[in-house]
This record gives C-alpha cells, structure tokens and sequence, in this order.
C-alpha cells in the first residue's frame, strides 16, 4: 500500500489530449502524474478486437492531426511514430468519380476542384495549407482584454495575406454553405461537406463557423491524405504515450478520480474512487491539477459546488451537445458490399484486397435532404423518422489498405468500412436516454436498409454480424464522449475559439486556480485527435509560470500574450 | 510500397536503426526481457505483431460494446514467485493483484459442491463433507507438496534448465527433493488415485492438476501435479484487466529507453556472416539492425519462417520439425449478464469462487471428455470452467451493475463437424449447462454472448499454432532441458547472437515469467553487462541447496 503522494502537475484523464499535454510537461522537467478511469489509456483513439482478426475503431479512425506542431516538439518519431499511407488518390477520385446521388452518380464539375484548392491555400504560387491549417486550429484564442477583429484572426490573416480573393469581411459570418456557395459548384459536393462537417461538430448550416468547419475536412483529406498511422490512432496515442512516459510520467490506468481537491480556492490534488487500482487514494499536485476530462464531468462531479457560483454552473449545464452524437455500424458479411449499379463508378474509390466500398455520403442530393436530416435529429429530438431511403449515412475511409490491418484478409467473411447515422444526443431524446438502445435491433435493420439503397449485400442472410454502438453506449465506454458526440459539444461559433466552451473558460483557466482543463469538450479547437489542445494549452501554462520549456519550444506565430503574465514567446 | 505523404509535415520512424537487442513478439516474455536489459543500459527495441502488446497478457472488448474480458490470460499463477514482481516497481503503475480465498469451485448436478481455496483448512473443510480421510490426506500431502513448489519447482522455474541425470543427482540431496523425483516417475492419475478415494475429490484434483495440458496418464512429468495444484490454490487476478501487467511491463522499457514498436510484423531474421544482423519489418520495409536478436515465437515459426530452414544446423532442423504443437486448445464462450452466476448449491463460498467446475460429475467422466479432445471431438458431457471476471474486476463492465464473465473448456484445433457448426451447438449446450448449474444464468438475463474456436486464437495470436496457448505440447521430452531441444533451451541457440525466450523454452508457458527472465540473464551475460538484478531468496536458497 503506498502512501499519498505528490507531483508537480496531476492530469485527470488519459486520453490523447491529457497524454499529450503530459509529454509536454514531462519534457518541461515536470513531475507529471496521468490518471485514467478505464483499463487502457488512449481514449477514444483506440481499437477493440471484438471477432478475432476483425479490428474496429470505435472512434478515432484517422490522421487529422498532421499539421501539429507536437510531432516535431515531441520527436514522435523517436517513440515509433509511423504512418501507414493510403494508395487512394484522392484528388483523382474528387475530380473523376463524383457524389453518389439517389438519381446516380453526380459527375465532378471543374469548379469544385478549383474551388478547393483555392481555400485550402494550394492555388497561390506558394501554397499555405499547413499555415492556414496551425492558424485555425494551433493558436489559443486571444486573451480577454483583445478585441477580435477581422485583422486579428488567425486564419483572416493567413486569407488576407495569401489569398486575398477568399478574404471578405463577412467570412467570420458566414455559414460553411455561404463559403462553398462562393466557391464551389456542384450541389452534391457541397451536400456531402455540409454532412460531414455536421458528423464533425461544426455543422454546415451554423453561422460564422464556415472556415474552421470547412478545414476540418481539409485536415483529414490533404495533409492526413485520409491515411492512419500504423495500428490505428492507437498508434498514434502510442507515440504520445511513450513520449510521455520516456520523459518520466507517471501513467495509472484503473485510476478513476472522483474529487479534484481544493484549498482556499486552489487546486492542490486528486482524490481517486474507492475501486480505484492504486494504493494511493490521494494524489497531491504542487503546481496544476488539468481535468483532460468532459466539462461535465469537471465541473458537475469532480469539483464541489461551494467552489463554484449558480450562474457558471448554469451555463455549464446549458453548454450544446447537438451535432456528432454518432449511431455506428460495422457489418460482417457473406459476399462483400457492393455499389448498386448506378454506382458502379464508386468501386474505383474501394480499398485493400477485397476493394471495400469506402469514403461516401449518401444521398448527397441537396442541402434539402441535409436540412430533412438536421431537423429529424436535432429539431424533433426523438428516432429517427425520415424514410429509409432519405436517411443520410456517412460510410467512413477503410483501413483496409494497411497490410497490418487483419480486415483485409478474415479468413471468414468480409468486414465493412464503419457506416456513420446522426441521431439526438441521448440527453435530448424526448423519451429519455436510453431511447434508442432500446431499439437497437430494430434501428440496426432500420440502417441497413437505409445503407441498401445504394449498397448490395444487406440482405439479411448475408449479414454474418452487425455491431453497433449507439452514442448512449460510447458515453458509457467513454465517460468523456458527453452526448455520445465524437466532438466533443458543438463546435458553434457561441463554442469555438474565445468562446469555447464558455468565454471565461477560453484560455483553459478555470475559475478555480491551479485547475485547468485540457479536453475536446471544453477547449478550442475541439475535437480531432490533433494535439492542438495541449499545445494551446502550453502557451497559458507558460504564461502562469507552470511550465518553462526548452529551446524545442515555439509559439504560435498568431498567439497575443496576456497582459501581465509571462508571455510564451521565447526571449531573442 | 510505401506511399510517400502529399504534404510531408512530420518525421516518421526511420527505415534503419540500430539496437543493442531486438525482440520479436510482445507478450510477457518478450516484455520481461525487454524491461531487464533496457534497464541494464542497452539499448531495446521491441517489435508486435499486433496493435498492441501483451500477448496472452489482453484485455478486450471480445462483447462489443461495453464488455471486456481477459481472453486469455487470467489466472495468473506465478505472482508469489515471479522475480519481475519484485525487480521493478510496479506499484508506480498501480499494478493490483487480488488473490481470493475461494479459488477453484466445483459444484455438481446435486447440488453439492468443494471448494479449493487459498488456505488449506478450509480446503479440508470442504473435502471432508466428501471424505474425512481424503480431508486429512488432502492436508498431509499439501504440507510436502507446498515444500516442493517453494522450495524446487517454483526456484528452478527461473534458473537455467539441468540435464535430468544432474537433476536427479541434485534432488538426491534433499528429503523432498528425493519426494519430488519419485512423483515426476508417476502419472497426474496415479498420484491423484494413490492420494484420495472419494471420485468427486479425484475429480476436481485431476481437473486442477491436468487442465493446461498434462495428459494425466503420462508419466514422467508428476511434479507437475504439486505445482499446479499449489498454483491453482493461488491464483492471482490483475486487478483492472491482464494487460495492465504488460502495460506496466512497457512502460518499463519505455522509460528506461527502449522502443516499441506495435503493427511491426517481424518477417525475416537477418544474418551476415553466420551471426544474426538485424530484424526486417516486412510491410513497412524497414530494418532494424542489432547485435542480438531474441524472439519469443514458437520454434517453427522463428527457426523455419524467420529464419530459413537453410541457416539451420542439421540436428537443430530436425528438432524443430519434430516439435509437436499442444494437444487441445480451448473453446470460450464470453457471457455479459444482468446479474453475476449464482450456483445453486451448498455452499455461498462457490458463488466467491475465482474459478467454477461444472459439467464433470467423476473422474470417469473427465477422462472420457478429454480422451474425446484428443480425437477432434466433445461430446454431450462436456465439462469446464467458469469466471465471473466483474466479480473481482469493476473495470471490466463498463455498463454499471451488470456483469461479464467466461466458460472454457478444454476443445480440439480441429472438431469433427467444423467450428462453424459446432459453435453454434455447443454455444446452446454450454448456456444449458450454465442454467442447470446457476439459475439465473436464465436467457432474459443474458445480455449478450461471444465464443472463441480453438481457430479463433490462432487468428488473434498466429504462433499459438493449432490454438496452443503454449507454443508446444507439455511432454517429457519438451519439459526441461528438452524445451524447444537441448541446443536452446539454455535461450542461446547455435545461431550466433540468436536467442528464444518465449513459452516453447524453458520452463514454458502459463505467465511463469520464466523464458524472459532467463534470457535476459543469459543476454545479459554473454554481452558481459552488469545485471542490476539479484535472484530472489527463494532461488538463493535453491541454488545453495542444490546447486553448489
């Protein structure tokens, strides 16, 4: 039995962003402590073997993150950082094949490619991608005291600077649809990234969200080039892990914590639940506590009311889960899937040995049927209601094209890429949150013959095994996935940048001092797995004197110091 | 080929590197290994075939989502003697080992049941509603039996392996030493008959003895029968899930240095001049290039597919093609429930119990049921065992108040009829059995199911070949020094800077932390770096009384 013990910084979570955020500290000299509830830390970047020789990604599934600052300040190679890249030519397929309609197959238009490549920074003489991409994601919102304007935005700056045709006044109001109006022109393309920035927190149709919603996607499709890193974003967590860990953190699974601990307003250290795995029960920090938990969690369970005014823990309760609360299937079956003959084209985007149908959004008619599926989900909050045939479903890129990944050759069957369905955040669901677990066997027959419309090989007997996790079941694998969401709450402009979650709680401070928070749900830029939280994070904790990093340090070259603190530039 | 990134952002591991060692294959050995001589100084680097290390060290969501299992590994024997327990901190990882009293149960169709637990008296208590003499016997023979285990079997486990002439010299000097050898000339049957006259006891004590794979017929591997039943009365369970061992084990190596590398399939040994060079990882196309290369898989697949029967001395060709695989596999069906299995029977410590007998009714039985295993078949009266894993284990459970557990039984590589139907059918049969013996095992309360063939883990775990979970049969003539064959089971093989420490080498499987250890010191020595490690007092002791 081992005594209580004392660390410089106590993290509350071992996910991808406490972990990172712990390799930053640890390599900051720090004395760092990880504790994480569940049997494997990671998070949600993790892989589950349910079948043998059949892996799924109940989340995380792909490289987002490459523009990260951490892969350099953190040397992720040094730990066995690979990546495993994908064959798939994507530009090829986006300007060759086109979006799969209900009418067929909707040929690309020159203009969508043009258009993309222009606001991804790829159109100008000397592209800008990774910097518009670190302005948008890695840099803390500006301090209180700074009034944001159109000139101090990051990603404003980077347009205006670089390419100034996309820069307007009103980008800050736009929608991501004003924005692919602008520059796009096929209906079915726009569709299709309306549905998948609404699958990623920051939907379509929301005001003055338009470019961080649209590089969302571009992240995963340019410089992540829809590839993983070898063994999945557990591979990833992997290198973060033992970056950490080879900087002397301390990492405690079966750990959960129960009471972030304060004295005369200051958080000093952790007390873990009774069931928890070390002897320890109280874990002291002498200079941080960081919840890398749910803001819920931090600021509902593990902090004492009496820290805490009504007005605050109001909000909080008010902070939006909608969009992302995912209802996710992988199927196992007989014969492969395949593309019903109107698409016959889309077998060219399959992946691996048995060419899996992969990376569609179906149907991508119009921003009607978007709209027909945002209000089913998000405005009735009840299950699901639209016809089968107008359901919109997001089948995810396979991994099937990395040779590690055992999918590609089950002796027994075949294996789907995941098939993605929006529905209410269990909490909002009008008959309570375990509405739809309730009906799970019926909703899984419900999807597929959603998924059939477009796909062969549905039909029952073909169907070996359907799992399913609905976004009820991840809260409970997951207790940091609120709402089930993938995201981690609405990436609303009223939730992003200096107003995520909360203004107060913009730069990861809290209320409480000492107590930071460092988690999808609560810090910008949200959720991704991009290692942006702990590196945004870093500038505030050098500007409270917390850490002091080396000479591998630098800044965002967008970041405003706050006044009267230390600021996380290096001194010349 | 690998496909170069549209925009290169960042670094990825680089295509050659250099170690002092490389291991193939992170299950415990491999781990162990890893943590000793990464500690030592050298510079490690460890590659796994799967996403992720531990080998029979896994916890997993076989019940997806929300239920996760231990597959595998979860009795873990050894903990009271594994010298890694002691070496590294583990409690700097929150490493937890629950041992309860209650360990081994089984419970017949009467309703009457024995219990075998961690503390002898209440053993005897329970054998005694069966027979007062074998309770007496029961007593008696432990007190020896317990000698044996602490003083031989459980010591030597972790020094190197002696021919059986300076074996049997060696033991002459001891009073139990002489006991031992007279057992290891006796069959698991014999010694379990001469010992108990009530069938129900010989039941469970053959079951406990036999069940990783003794032929209980067999002579010449008796003072297996003391061990395991000392071991099986001390079962440990990792609090928190099997692979937080192995993660610990990792963290070891990470933080003192090493590397590892998961997704990274080992598919050639390299060699330059009759040594060995280095490791290639096939898919990826890149080296690791290394002084000593140490793999962990079983004989056939480092000598013949690594390797190259070609690089193979002749004698050690043909040992490795005379390797016999395990005799039986095991068949798992994973249960989550509204409510843990509660025995109707005559004793409350069952439903305690770590470990739950159902289905064997006599030693008759028992035998019948694996002399069928043996020829590819299970017939109607099956027998197993059972764990309520949740039980002991919150973490398990994700969905708060319902619970997971697992049957196994003993189950052929290759069933008549094929594993695709007779799963099927022996799923319905198991659940039926369940029922009959725990109640409320009934359907409503079943929230959902997941089995495990004997081909399943060959497809989880590729060198458990035909399912064996232990790399190679337990036989007199691969148990010692015979383990994989006498040029290698010191770990050094004739392949200059090429060593196995995985269960096929001595002393063998079931988390004994023996193969690693031993190679670690052998490594250690042949590379002349100063080992930071003393052996326990246990083996001090050992080596003063019979090796010195």
């Amino acid at each position: 039995m081992s005594k209580d013990e004392r660390y410089d910084v106590v993290i509350v979570g071992g996910g991808h962003n406490g972990m990172t955020t712990a390799a930053y500290l640890s390599k900051c000299g720090l004395r760092v402590c990880v504790l994480e509830e569940r049997t494997e830390s990671g998070g949600p970047c993790e892989t589950v073997e349910p079948l043998a020789g059949v892996r799924i990604y109940p989340h995380a599934m792909l490289m987002y993150g490459a523009p990260a600052p951490g892969f350099e300040q953190l040397e992720l190679w040094k730990y066995g950082f690979r990546m495993s890249w994908t064959p798939f030519d994507l530009i090829k397929s986006m300007g060759g094949v086109g979006q799969p309609t209900s009418a067929g197959i909707e040929a690309p238009h020159p203009k969508d490619m043009e258009g993309f490549a222009k606001l991804s920074g790829l159109a100008s003489a000397t592209p800008f991608l990774q910097e518009l991409l670190r302005a948008t994601f890695w840099c803390p919102p500006h301090p209180p005291e700074v009034e944001v304007t159109d000139d101090n935005v990051p990603y404003m700056q980077v347009y205006k600077e670089r390419q100034p045709d996309v820069w307007t006044p009103e980008l800050r109001e736009w929608t991501m649809f004003d924005l692919v109006d602008e520059h796009l022109h096929s209906e079915s393309v726009k569709t299709m990234l309306a549905f998948a920035a609404w699958a990623s927190g920051a939907a379509g149709h929301w005001e003055g969200v338009a470019v961080p919603s649209y590089l969302s996607v571009v992240l995963l499709l340019l410089p992540g080039k829809m590839s993983i890193p070898r063994g999945g974003l557990h591979g990833y967590f992997h290198a973060i892990h033992r970056a950490a860990v080879a900087h002397g953190t301390v990492v405690r699974t079966c750990c959960p914590v129960d009471e972030i601990l304060i004295q005369d307003g200051r958080a000093v250290g952790v007390r873990l639940r009774e069931t928890a795995a070390s002897g320890a029960k109280k874990i002291w920090a002498n200079k941080a506590v960081i919840a890398a938990v749910d803001y819920k969690q931090t600021f509902l369970k593990l902090i004492s009311k009496e820290h805490l005014d009504s007005g605050f823990i109001q909000r909080i309760k008010d902070i939006s889960l909608k969009g992302g609360s995912l209802y996710v299937s992988t199927l196992h079956t007989r014969k492969p899937l395949r593309w019903r003959d109107k698409f016959r084209a889309m077998d060219e985007t399959g992946i691996g040995p048995n060419k899996t149908p992969c990376g569609a959004v179906y149907p991508s008619d119009s921003r009607q049927i978007y709209y027909e599926n945002v209000m089913d989900v998000d405005g009735r909050k009840g299950n699901p209601s639209i016809p089968p045939e107008r359901l919109m479903w997001f089948l995810t890129p396979s991994q099937a094209f990395d040779p590690t990944d055992c999918q590609g050759h089950h002796p027994k069957g075949y294996i789907s890429a995941a098939f993605e369905v929006n529905v209410p955040p269990p909490e909002y669901h009008v008959d309570g949150p375990e509405a739809i677990d309730k009906i799970k066997d019926k909703l899984n027959a419900y999807m597929r013959q959603a998924f059939s419309q477009a796909m062969e090989g549905m039909e029952d007997d073909n169907i070996i095994h359907h799992w399913a996790a609905t976004p009820y079941e991840a809260e409970f694998r997951h207790s940091g996935l609120v709402g089930g969401t993938w995201c981690g709450t609405r990436h609303c402009r009223d939730q992003l940048w200096t107003q995520r979650p909360l203004p107060e709680l913009a730069r990861y401070r809290t209320p409480i001092d000492g107590l930071y928070h460092c988690h999808q749900t609560s810090g910008h830029p949200g959720a991704l797995c991009l290692m942006a939280i702990p590196y945004n994070l870093m500038h505030i904790l050098i500007e409270d004197g917390v850490a002091q990093p080396g000479k591998w340090w630098y800044p965002s070259p967008w970041y405003i110091p706050q006044q009267g603190k230390i600021s996380a530039i290096p001194p010349k | 080929m690998r496909e170069q990134p549209m925009f290169k952002m960042f670094e990825e591991f680089p295509d050659e590197t250099t170690w002092d060692v490389v291991i193939i294959g992170g299950g415990p050995n491999g781990l162990m290994a890893g943590a000793y001589l990464a500690k030592a100084g050298l510079k490690v680097a460890l590659v796994e075939r799967r996403f992720e290390v531990g080998g029979g060290l896994a916890t997993e969501e076989i019940i997806y989502p929300l239920y996760s299992s231990n597959p595998h590994v979860i009795y873990h024997m050894m903990v009271d003697y594994m010298p890694v327990i002691k070496d590294f901190n583990l409690d700097d990882h929150a490493l937890v080992w629950v041992k309860p009293n209650s360990q081994t149960a089984m419970v017949f169709e009467d309703g009457k049941s024995l219990v075998l637990t961690r503390m002898i008296e209440d053993t005897k208590d329970s054998i005694s509603k069966f027979s007062f003499k074998d309770a007496i016997a029961f007593g008696k023979v432990m007190r020896s039996w317990r000698r044996i285990v602490s003083e031989i079997v459980a010591p030597a486990t972790y020094i190197p392996p002696m021919s059986p002439i300076d074996l049997s010299v060696a033991m002459q000097r001891t009073a139990i030493g002489r006991e031992m050898l007279e057992m290891v000339e006796r069959s698991p049957l014999e010694i379990i008959n001469d010992v108990f006259e009530n069938d129900r006891v010989r039941t469970l004590m053959l079951y406990s003895s036999c069940m990783w794979g003794l032929d209980p017929r067999e002579t010449g591997i008796g003072f297996f029968v003391p061990l395991l039943l000392d071991r099986g009365m001390n079962k440990c369970l990792c609090y928190g899930g099997s692979h937080k061992f192995a993660a610990a084990m990792a963290r070891e190596i990470v933080r003192n240095g090493g590397l590892i590398l998961e997704a990274a399939e080992a598919t050639r040994i390299l060699m330059s001049n009759g040594h060995v060079e280095g490791v290639l990882i096939g898919h990826e196309e890149r080296t690791l290039k290394a002084k000593v290369v140490m793999s962990t898989l079983d004989p056939q697949t480092t000598f013949f597919d690594l390797l190259g029967r070609d690089k193979l001395p002749a004698s050690l060709k043909e040992a490795v093609e005379g390797w016999q695989y395990d005799k039986w596999s095991f068949y798992t069906l994973h249960v989550a429930s509204e409510e843990a299995p509660h025995y109707a029977c005559d004793d409350p410590w069952v439903n305690e119990a770590f470990m739950t007998i159902f289905g064997l009714e006599s030693v008759e039985q028992l035998l019948s049921h694996w002399d069928h295993v043996v020829k590819g078949k299970i017939e109607k009266h099956f027998g197993g065992h059972a764990t309520c894993e949740s039980l002991f284990d919150p973490h398990l459970s994700r969905k708060p108040g319902k619970h997971v557990s697992f049957f196994q039984m003993h189950a052929p590589y290759e069933i008549e009829g094929g594993w695709d139907k007779r799963a099927r059918e022996l799923d319905e049969a198991i659940l039926a059995k369940w029922h009959k013996a725990a109640p409320n095992m009934k359907k409503a309360n079943i929230i959902a199911t997941k089995s495990e063939t004997p081909e399943d883990i060959a497809i989880r775990f590729p060198n458990m070949r035909r399912g064996g979970i232990k790399h190679g049969d337990y036989r007199p003539l691969q148990m010692g020094c015979f383990r994989p064959n006498q040029e290698c089971s010191s770990t050094r093989t004739p392949i200059e800077g090429l060593y196995v420490c995985g269960v096929s080498t001595y002393p063998g499987g079931l988390v004994l932390g023996g193969p690693g250890y031993l190679g670690a010191n052998k490594v250690a020595e042949d590379l002349g770096v100063k080992k930071w490690w003393q052996p326990t007092a246990e083996m001090e002791k050992y080596v003063k009384t019979y090796l010195t």
